[in-house]
């Protein structure tokens, strides 16, 4: 697996440069552009988690490179799990470009004074804090929910029949929970009470609620992800290339 | 002393452990099969693929390399079996087989110096100071990227990978393919070279039979997904001849019993009658005034295809 991941490293290194520069540029100006903090990090996550796995298989169907690498010694098993390990590395690359992009900005906000009273609503909040690590291991959790749904599909069919594919499997991907949660009436039937629901935000905005939110989502990627190879390790293993 | 004895193979180790094989293979898509297809290299030899286009030699070392799975048969690298090749308890094996296919195989923003980078990751046996000398050779500059190079120079790449990571056969799919005449000479060379150390064989498909003239030990046609011929280079280039007879020639020829019934091949052209001669000595001494020129692996691929049969 090793071997697999530092050829795929080797092969996004310009890839991942450019998006570190892109997305640090990107994280400055959402949190001057939002006056906060919160939504950067996060953004960056998502994206970088979900480019990871399109760059990715787009490489694969350059010049036939996706069949000519398994002439090299690796395994299918490897390009796999060397895949898996390239999205995660992207998703927290992302994450840290972001987070640093957002440091550099409460730091230039607290140093000097930023125009349109930036400075004032960019200014260290111990809620706004919170908030930004809550979204961002949120969105940690969603991108790598994106990644895992898509990349078995992209080891299936590789990147052309995929992207047709792709606008349908995302409409479902975000349109299915809400006629779930409509059609079970999980809302309405009191299940889920306005005030069960205050109550859970309330805990949310604990920092135990955030280190605890934290996990959950650290977890549940960490199992979503594994699912996924394994998935995308039954359907590899039969593709013919 | 034969070609292959002289090329540092034990005598006799040819036939007895080939370093590629195919026993049978079968493989159905819709509208092509590759129908029974066998063949073997043993240690010591360079075997040329010939065919035409779609005829099944990229498929045929695709099922080889176990990128494909069969319907039936077995196809075998170094003594393991192409189905299990692609598992982890065989990267050593991988690691002696060197493959250039037809296209630059690499995504194409990488330069030439992330090209070593990315097969210093996957080869243990990677030799970065041979890849830097190949590179050299070849005039490929370091900075290059893979998707501004031609064709050539692109397939020159290809070559420079294959032969730096200490590769004991090398499977190459049309790997000369818009080299000019100069780098396929001494590409040929090189090749050359490799196959006479112990223990390395090539397969070799390409069009441009000249190479293989010069270079192959044997010769395997291919057509419709079956092997159609399987010679000794030098029986098709030393022993075969094409008459080049008129019609009242041709039918003297025929009546003569020289050539079988039902081996006889020939093709009608403008001038005459174009006739396969087994053995164009023997002919020669038995026609002495009908024309008798050396065979090329393009004569007899053509005759055999295309030609009638008599």
């Amino acid at each position: 697996m090793k071997r697999a991941y530092l050829m795929e490293m080797t092969i996004f290194r310009d890839y991942i440069k450019q998006l570190m520069g892109v997305g640090f540029f990107v994280s400055i100006f959402v949190s001057a552009g939002m006056g906060s903090i919160v939504a950067a990090p996060a953004i960056l996550t998502t994206m970088f988690f979900m480019m990871g796995c399109m760059s990715a298989s787009a490489y694969d169907e350059q010049s036939n490179w996706g069949a000519f690498r398994l002439t090299m010694p690796v395994s299918r098993r490897d390009v796999v799990l060397g895949r898996y390990g390239v999205i995660v590395t992207l998703g927290f690359l992302g994450m840290a470009a972001g987070w640093a992009a957002c440091l550099l900005i409460l730091a230039l906000g607290s140093a000097v004074e930023l125009p349109f009273g930036l400075s004032d609503a960019i200014a260290f909040d111990e809620g706004m804090f919170l908030g930004a690590v809550f979204s961002t291991a949120f969105c940690m959790a969603l991108g790598s929910l994106i990644a895992s749904i898509e990349t078995p599909i992209y080891f299936k069919f590789g990147q052309n029949k995929t992207t047709q594919w792709l606008p349908m499997i995302t409409v479902l991907l975000f349109v299915g929970p809400m006629l779930i949660i409509n059609g079970t009436g999980i809302l309405d039937n009191g299940s889920m009470s306005f005030g069960n629901l205050a109550s859970l935000l309330g805990f949310i905005e604990t920092p135990v609620g955030v280190a605890t939110c934290f996990a959950i989502f650290l977890a549940f990627t960490v199992v979503v992800l594994g699912i996924s190879a394994a998935v995308s390790l039954k359907l590899y293993e039969g593709r013919e290339l | 002393m034969t070609i292959v004895e002289s090329r540092g193979q034990v005598p006799g180790a040819a036939q007895d452990v080939p370093l590629i094989e195919a026993r049978g293979i079968i493989k159905h898509y819709d509208g092509f099969s590759l129908d029974n297809v066998s063949l073997s290299v043993g240690e010591g030899e360079v075997v040329g693929f010939v065919g035409k286009n779609g005829a099944g030699k990229s498929t045929t070392i695709k099922a080889l390399l176990g990128l494909v799975k069969l319907d039936g048969g077995e196809g075998s690298i170094l003594g393991v079996p192409s189905s299990e090749l692609s598992r982890p308890v065989h990267a050593g094996t991988k690691e002696r087989i060197g493959v250039v296919f037809d296209t630059i195989s690499m995504p194409g923003h990488l330069r030439v110096a992330d090209v070593g980078r990315v097969f210093s990751h996957a080869y243990a046996s990677w030799n970065p100071r041979m890849f830097e000398q190949l590179t050299h050779d070849f005039d490929l500059a370091a900075t290059k990227q893979v998707k501004e190079l031609s064709r050539g120079m692109g397939m020159k790449l290809s070559l420079a990978c294959a032969l730096s990571h200490d590769a004991r056969v090398l499977i190459l799919d049309e790997a000369t393919a818009g080299l000019d005449p100069m780098a396929r000479d001494e590409l040929l060379d090189r090749l050359l070279d490799f196959v006479a150390m112990p223990g390395r064989a090539i397969l070799m498909s390409s069009h441009i039979t000249s190479d293989l003239e010069r270079i192959a030990d044997r010769v395997l046609g291919i057509d419709g997904g079956r092997i159609i011929f399987d010679l000794a280079k030098d029986e098709i280039t030393d022993e075969m001849g094409i008459a080049r007879c008129r019609v009242a020639e041709f039918e003297r020829i025929c009546a003569s019993g020289i050539i079988p019934e039902g081996q006889l091949r020939y093709r009608k052209n403008d001038y005459g009658i174009d006739l396969l001669v087994p053995d164009r000595f023997v002919f020669a001494e038995n026609f002495p005034n009908v024309p008798c020129d050396r065979m090329s692996i393009d004569d007899y691929l053509s005759l055999t295809l295309k030609g009638g049969v008599r």
